[in-house]
């Protein structure tokens, strides 16, 4: 019995590595205070709750905020306003943002 | 007391002890102390921020006549029918309740800058530690011959939000059939460069749904102006034959407007209107002018903090401000305001101050679901704001791209709006 806790355990702390190491490039240097900062720039259009025309991204995933803005900032995705934003972010700003709006409530 | 009646001698010593004792507006604590002057775009964001961020740390005051604000932005939404009045009008409340700022609905009258104080309409002063001034616009009047403070009842420029944007959809929606609006828009430099032209379009808007054989003729005293493409693409598509945009090169220059016979004087002819909105040149709001610390009719700032260059203590957003590449903009004052907010936060409590960042994007409606809009990201260079990156709506973009940037431009007017006031 405690050989399957064990193997579990070590599987899950496996599972933790592995998804931090694949985490880690795109959050690496994530500065909490300069990620609030930022933010005074997304809230002038990004509301905390509504949806309206604009989506909201209090709480979403850290990565998934990562993961956008760099797609924005490599004009993948299209909207002119965010490839701006995204385009004058380096990637300890883009990590900031993402753990600052992944701290908030939805 | 020979010629003082006694009645008269209990008011002058009233009067006298009332004066005595308003001289301060005491908040009765030790912290530093910001006083904002302005609950617009820049003073709103400004007084919001510097309390929120500092989480009591600092004691914020905003001076503010208006208990209700008004947007300017999106007014033209209003004058066009889109929006109803009431849904850009945005209470003081929550500043005070959320976030502790103490909001003083008076004028501030002047700015004593080596005692740090400013003097209220009721006579009253308050004491700052650090000054933002956010006053937005003055209109020029005299730059206009012919026009003045009363011609505005004839001839609005509505160019405050308010009333007189009521009074000139009223004039608007009661023109006579077949009719001509006029529309003088600003010379350079002015609040909300695409402005004129939106209202432009959204005069048409109402007039090619209630009065199509009604015609607009623009006396412009530039050669171009903001989105102009967009705009007359625009007009042509939706409107077509009702816009007339004549440069200042073809009239050769307003000489002047007459608001009894409603007519507009140029070197080139006299147009006569049923309806005019004349918006003359502007300056800073008349505060920062009395604060000293303008140079002409704007105030020079230091891009990298929002602090004017004649006086550290005094902050400067929006309008008012020299901004260089940032358009006088609702979006513009309220990035510098973020900006001007960290920068005394900084000062005040050694907080950590983060690198200037600023940005700006203007949408403007030209008909139904027909959003267009321009923005750029700017950095503060040693001595101007400067452009690092821009875009601007393309005239073939499609349909549904223009009906998603008018929702875009909802989504931002209760973003900014809550950013100002929640």
């Amino acid at each position: 019995m405690v050989n399957i806790i064990f193997k579990f355990f070590i599987a899950i702390s496996c599972l933790l590595i592995f998804r931090g190491l694949l985490a880690e490039p795109l959050l690496d240097g994530a500065d909490f205070d300069y990620g609030e900062y930022l933010s005074g720039q997304c809230v002038t259009c990004h509301q905390s709750s509504s949806d309206e025309g604009i989506p909201a991204i209090n709480g979403a995933e850290a990565l998934y905020i990562a993961e956008k803005l760099m797609l924005y900032k490599n004009k993948e995705l299209e909207n002119e306003v965010m490839q701006l934003v995204a385009s004058a972010l380096d990637k300890e700003q883009i990590a900031s943002l993402a753990i600052y709006f992944n701290s908030l409530e939805k | 007391m020979n010629n003082l009646s006694r009645r008269s001698f209990v008011s002058f010593a009233l009067a006298s002890t009332s004066l005595l004792a308003m001289p301060a507006i005491s908040t009765g604590s030790a912290r530093p102390k910001v006083v904002v002057v302005g609950g617009g775009a820049g003073g709103a964001t400004a007084a919001r921020y510097i309390a929120k961020d500092s989480k009591g740390a600092i004691d914020v005051t905003l001076i503010e006549a208006s208990k209700h604000y008004y947007t300017c932005f999106y007014s033209n939404l209003y004058l066009g029918g889109f929006r109803d009045y009431d849904s850009i009008g945005h209470s003081y409340d929550n500043l005070s309740a959320n976030h502790g700022v103490n909001v003083v609905h008076d004028w501030a009258i002047s700015v004593d800058s080596s005692a740090r104080k400013v003097r209220l309409g009721s006579g009253a002063t308050v004491s700052y530690d650090r000054l933002v001034l956010s006053p937005g616009i003055d209109i020029k009047y005299d730059s206009i011959d012919g026009y003045s403070v009363e011609a505005q009842t004839k001839m609005p420029h509505a160019w405050k939000s308010g009333t007189q944007v009521k009074v000139l959809r009223d004039q608007v929606l009661n023109m006579p059939k077949g009719g001509t609006f006029a529309m003088v828009p600003p010379p350079n430099p002015y609040r909300c460069p695409p402005g004129p032209y939106e209202r432009i379009s959204m005069v048409a808007h109402i007039l090619k749904e209630k009065n199509p054989t009604a015609k607009i003729v623009v006396i412009d005293p530039k050669n171009k102006f903001s989105k102009q493409g967009l705009f007359m693409a625009g007009w042509e598509k939706h409107y077509p034959g009702m816009v007339e945009w004549i440069d200042n090169d073809t009239h050769g220059g307003i000489k002047n407007v007459n608001p009894e016979t409603m007519e507009i004087e140029t070197d080139l002819d006299t147009f006569k209107a049923d309806v005019a909105c004349v918006v003359p040149a502007q300056r800073a709001g008349a505060i920062a002018m009395n604060a000293g610390v303008t140079d002409g009719d704007w105030s020079p700032i230091v891009p990298a903090s929002m602090q004017t260059k004649a006086d550290g203590n005094i902050y400067v957003l929006g309008d008012a401000s020299v901004a260089s590449a940032m358009p006088k903009s609702g979006f513009s004052a309220n990035s510098q305001a973020k900006v001007a907010a960290n920068h005394i936060r900084g000062e005040l409590t050694d907080s950590r101050v983060f690198p200037a960042k600023f940005s700006n994007t203007c949408w403007s409606l030209v008909a139904t679901n027909d959003g267009i809009k321009v923005g750029a990201n700017y950095k503060a260079g040693d001595e101007k704001i400067e452009v690092v990156d821009k875009f601007v709506s393309k005239t073939d973009e499609g349909n549904a791209k223009r009906k998603k940037t008018y929702e875009e431009s909802i989504g931002w007017y209760n973003g900014i709006t809550t950013d100002m006031f929640s």
